[in-house]
């Protein structure tokens, strides 16, 4: 699950390779640049995504946000290629 | 093991784990069911032993009930999109065709099959068209006067 980065200003998420793109991570990270950090990284089977300076006076939760971005940036790409 | 089965479900967090046999959900529609899903929950994928985990947490509070709907709309949604899937390859060259032929009309091309020989309206004698009479003359043609003037 997403963690809620409600409480925290940094948070680590692991996206699966085989299920999202790693061009559309770094659209969604670009996309919430103004309310977070986001560092991505390869390791083994998952992009690590480390969020950190994470904006809390925004309303919303950022970090889950930014995956429902990387997923919906992937199924989009993914289904451009096709 | 089922098709399609709740890993967890806690109600206090409004989240819920659901797994799937990936041998039988392709990827497409994976992805098609849970972008139906991102208006009004956070959604997570993962693959795990050859299942994928979906991760789902809603973006309001929700009880048990909810929730357990959601897994259910969920598969329901796994479906509709396989099934919609098999449809539109097995229409794509009904939707290529029509496409085709709408495009060629809206760039004033004209089917293969067709030619200027099969004009409805003689420019001559509009008239004459064979559609509407046209008791106000709203229909003259601009051509002539154009000529005129």
């Amino acid at each position: 699950m997403p963690p809620s980065s409600d409480r925290s200003t940094s948070a680590t998420v692991k996206l699966h390779r085989a299920l999202y793109v790693e061009e559309a991570i770094a659209d969604a990270a670009a996309t919430f640049a103004d309310f977070a950090a986001f560092a991505v990284q390869s390791d083994g089977e998952h992009f690590v995504v480390d969020v950190t300076d994470i904006n809390r006076d925004v309303d919303g939760d950022v970090v889950a946000e930014f995956c429902n971005f990387a997923l919906a940036n992937t199924a989009i790409r993914r289904k451009s290629d096709v | 093991m089922s098709q399609t089965q709740i890993e967890t479900l806690d109600p206090a967090s409004a989240t819920l784990t659901l797994s799937l046999e990936s041998s039988l959900y392709p990827r497409d529609i994976l992805y098609a069911a849970a972008y139906v899903f991102l208006d009004r929950a956070y959604v997570l994928l993962d693959k795990k032993e050859g299942r994928f985990i979906v991760h789902l947490r809603g973006k309001l509070p929700v009880d048990e009930a909810a929730l357990r709907a959601m897994a259910g709309e969920f598969a329901n949604e796994l479906l509709a999109q396989a099934l919609r899937q098999r449809v539109v390859k097995a229409n794509q060259r009904i939707i290529d065709d029509v496409t085709t032929l709408a495009i060629a009309g809206a760039a004033g091309g004209t089917p293969e099959h067709g030619s200027d020989d099969t004009l409805m309206i003689d420019e001559q004698n509009p008239a004459e068209d064979g559609f509407l009479d046209d008791p106000l003359g709203i229909a003259t043609p601009w051509e002539p006067k154009k000529k005129d003037a």
